[in-house]
């Protein structure tokens, strides 16, 4: 790509100020369907460029969705209605966690993430040499960014789920969604939690995830606040939540992921119910594929851009490039099992809410993503088999 | 400026800071005294008077503070404002060259001041399973229990467990020793005795079933021996009432466990109906023969009684140990465990026999009636509490214990019996000061070097302590 050779010719310093803008352009060139650049250019601009995600003051987003109100209280869909019910029997209080554990983030025996979720032999081919007590923190570093990441999404899906309940038709919706609103305030305070009081460590938002949320906050269409929320974020949530499930020796985070993985899996699982029927039949052709691109861009940026920059800015901003840092941590065992386990859970759920469509697959096959067609989606699946699962792992 | 409001600022105000940025400062002064005279002709054109009180005036924005934004609408000014930071966030990345800190920084509270507010005590306890419950004597119950999985209870002879009963509302919480031998197979049980008005204790007696659950912690407590196969020696026990639960646990595990070490026990009853394992003593003494010689003495013996009469007395006592013939060999260990008043006597009488007080072990049961309950302060207190070499602060609310308030903060703390009993929970008073339930395990050396029980233990004023070892 030209600005690639572009930026390979510049003074490091240079390349150093310029790199994230490129990026930020080269993303949003390569995006193909004009309404999917229209709808998430705006967004896009404040994350990337601006990052208004990391000014040190509280956003303000205006969100443009209308209010749905329905005064005959309707039974209108019970399958909704049913989970709503088992929703109400699987809250749970986030101050009975195991919080008197100790948690040392350097601690080698119950480490947080593996030794191996970085590959620093791939570090020291670039030049770069760590000592183990320097491993263990950039390690540790990771992990305390992951979890924020988690934290800023919870605090993404606590108002976007109250927004989904203020917008969807189904008063069976309505209803099951109050049960997601409590679920995200829990998420968001035992996470908050667990990193104010264990790591003491806490990252500003990524752009990309900014840029996400963003755009979901302030798109007026209730359904693509939904495909944003349920499908793509509460995937992508799903992806890292269950790998770092699977990896983590520490007891008392894997007690906390057990339970917030077993909310989310209904989050999702609400999700494909109100967007299969809508997608299906209710939206014009146009519609139907501008939502598909619209999540393939999402997947895409989910896919490649979600990378710790944070902790790339924190460490090595003049050791290495950023390209190169993209690559490292791409490459690195952990990333590729949490991109793994993340579109495992997504692509059934695109599947069977018919955002698959003949036309977009080719797509996903060259992101290498088809391979996940037949899995089992949201619906099909309950958060106790997902733990079963990432168990036997 | 305390207790002065500040007036709003109005288009003078903005007029005035605009004209001093814009001429040479000597002229400042004037411009200052025009903007205050403006205001006041206006606000008496508008038919407000200046309020006829001193210090009722709101005082002017000082004129190099005016905001020169502030008279505009305010959705702009928060667009002005937005634009700016954008503007800035661009500038610092592209020409200076600097990213935003990529941790958010939040201001903490001074270092050692991190307060963690008070929250929803964790569960201490853990329930048990009840298996079998069995009657010893008219007042007293033997209640078998096991794991909530069904796995035997971990334990060392002589150990308790701390049970909590919800009664009318409110928990009640209990030692209870464990009573059986320690060994791989056997049945764990505790034994409770009817005490007079004692409401666990009857509580426990009238209703206990098969199959319920019992909150319990532990078990805990260091009035315990370390059997080994090797050994040959002789305990020397004495015991009141039901004392004998934790001397039963001991004597058992020891003889059947060190087959060349013998056991002689001296064990005051008011009745020979209220003998608590009367029937297990007399067979466990026809399996090991003279290595078990026990010595009932009671207090109401019948016509024919050939044994001890009596109340466990000073006098009695030396009476039955010369009737038994123990000469102390200046390794005998004795384990004493029953009301107060017969562990005085038995510590007295030891004592006037040459036995040093670090062979002489004691387990003490007080009655809760007896108990001294500490009240803690009526405000919520600070505790600062160092820990691994961390200090953190935690708020302890009225009613609470440190131990209470540190688990609820997320703290680990270390305990086990959580009633004053073990000494698990012991830290060093560093500063302040904390008030604990009385009678409670710890030693007068220990009260002298400043150490307190977390479990029992309030706060009266702030005070810091120190978790030692962890
Ligand atoms: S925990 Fe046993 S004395 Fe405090
Ligand atoms: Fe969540
Ligand atoms: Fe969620």
């Amino acid at each position: 790509m030209l600005s690639d050779k572009v930026l390979d010719n510049l003074p490091q310093e240079v390349r150093r100020r310029v790199e994230p803008y490129v990026e930020a352009v080269q993303l949003m060139t390569q995006t193909s369907n004009a309404k999917v650049l229209r709808s998430m250019a705006p967004s896009g601009i404040r994350g990337l460029i601006l990052q208004r995600g990391k000014q040190g003051v509280p956003t303000k987003m205006p969100s443009h969705h209308r209010v749905y109100f329905d005064w005959t209280y309707p039974n209108d869909h019970p399958d909704m209605r049913e989970l709503y019910t088992r929703a109400k029997e699987q809250q749970w209080n986030g101050d009975d966690l195991p919080w008197h554990i100790d948690v040392d983030p350097e601690n080698t025996e119950k480490p947080i993430m593996p030794r191996q979720f970085m590959a620093f032999d791939d570090l020291r081919d670039r030049g770069i040499r760590l000592t183990d007590l320097e491993e263990r923190r950039l390690n540790s570093s990771v992990a305390s960014w992951m979890l924020s990441q988690f934290l800023h999404g919870e605090q993404g899906a606590l108002f976007a789920a109250a927004q989904v309940t203020e917008a969807v038709q189904f008063f069976d919706g309505k209803l099951y969604g109050s049960t997601q609103v409590v679920d995200e305030g829990r998420h968001v305070e035992v996470f908050h939690r667990y990193l104010d009081t264990k790591l003491n460590k806490l990252y500003q938002i990524n752009d990309n995830l900014f840029v996400i949320i963003d755009a979901l906050i302030q798109d007026s269409r209730w359904d693509v606040k939904f495909l944003g929320m349920q499908i793509m974020v509460e995937g992508l949530a799903l992806g890292a939540f269950g790998t770092l499930y699977q990896m983590t020796k520490e007891p008392l985070l894997k007690e906390l992921l057990r339970m917030v993985i077993q909310d989310e899996a209904r989050h999702v699982h609400y999700g494909v119910l109100a967007l299969r029927d809508h997608f299906r039949h209710e939206l014009s052709d146009s519609e139907r594929r501008e939502r598909e691109d619209w999540a393939f861009e999402v997947a895409l940026l989910m896919r490649n851009r979600f990378l710790s920059f944070e902790v790339y800015e924190e460490w090595f901003e003049h050791k290495l490039t950023r390209k190169e840092w993209a690559e490292f941590v791409t490459n690195s065992p952990g990333f590729a099992v949490f991109r793994q386990v993340m579109f495992k859970r997504l692509v059934p759920n695109l599947r069977e809410i018919g955002l698959l469509s003949d036309r977009i697959k080719p797509h996903y096959d060259r992101a290498g993503l088809m391979k996940y067609f037949d899995g089992q989606s949201a619906r099909e699946l309950s958060g106790d088999q997902m733990i079963a699962e990432l168990d036997a792992a | 400026m305390v207790g002065k409001r500040q007036a709003r600022v109005g288009r003078f105000d903005v007029a005035a800071a605009l004209a001093a940025r814009a001429l040479p400062g000597a002229m400042t002064p004037l411009i200052e005294q025009a903007r205050l005279d403006a205001k006041m002709i206006l606000e008496r054109a508008s038919g407000r008077a200046p309020s006829p009180l001193i210090g009722e005036q709101a005082e002017p924005a000082p004129l190099r503070e005016v905001d020169l934004l502030s008279i505009l609408p305010r959705a702009f000014v928060e667009k002005l404002r937005s634009a700016e930071r954008d503007v800035r966030m661009l500038t610092g990345r592209l020409i200076l060259g600097k990213n935003p800190s990529p941790l958010i920084e939040r201001s903490r509270p001074a270092a050692g001041a991190v307060v963690s507010l008070p929250r929803k005590t964790p569960a201490m306890t853990r329930p048990l399973k009840v298996t079998d419950v069995i009657r010893e004597t008219d007042d007293a119950v033997s209640i078998y229990l096991t794991e909530a999985d069904g796995s035997a209870l971990e334990f060392r002879p002589g150990q308790f467990l701390s049970v909590d009963v919800i009664i009318d509302g409110e928990r009640c919480r209990r030692a209870y020793s464990l009573a059986s031998a320690c060994m791989a197979g056997t049945p764990r049980h505790i034994t409770v005795k009817r005490i007079a008005n004692g409401r666990v204790s009857n509580h426990l007696n009238d209703t206990i079933r098969v199959g319920d659950e019992l909150a319990v912690l532990g078990p805990s407590g260091n009035f315990t021996v370390e059997p080994r196969p090797v050994n040959e020696r002789h305990l020397v026990m004495i015991a009141g009432g039901s004392g004998i639960t934790p001397i039963m646990s001991i004597l058992e595990t020891i003889l059947r466990l060190e087959d060349r070490s013998r056991v002689t026990l001296i064990y005051g009853n008011r009745s020979w109906k209220d003998v608590i394992f009367r029937d297990r003593l007399a067979a466990l003494r026809d399996e090991v023969g003279d290595r078990l010689i026990v010595d009932h003495v009671l207090e109401h013996a019948p016509e024919d009684w050939s044994g001890g009469r009596g109340l466990l007395t000073r006098d009695v006592l030396e009476g039955r140990l010369d009737a038994l013939g123990i000469q102390d060999d200046g390794l005998q260990r004795y384990f004493l465990c029953g009301p107060t008043p017969m562990m005085q006597a038995a510590h007295e009488a030891l004592q006037a026999r040459g036995v040093a007080a670090n062979r002489v072990a004691e387990e003490r049961f007080t009655r809760p009636e007896e108990r001294e309950g500490a009240k803690g302060s009526s405000e919520a207190e600070l505790v600062m509490i160092s820990r691994c070499g961390h200090e953190h602060g935690i708020q302890v609310e009225p009613g609470q214990t440190i131990l209470e308030a540190a688990l609820a903060a997320g703290i680990d703390m270390p305990f086990s019996c959580a009633m004053g009993g073990c000494g698990a929970c012991r830290v060093r008073l560093t500063s302040g000061d904390v008030r604990m339930e009385e009678p409670n395990c710890l030693s007068r050396a220990e009260l002298e070097q400043r150490y307190v029980l977390t479990c029992v233990g309030r706060p009266h004023a702030q005070s810091s302590i120190l978790v030692e070892g962890a």
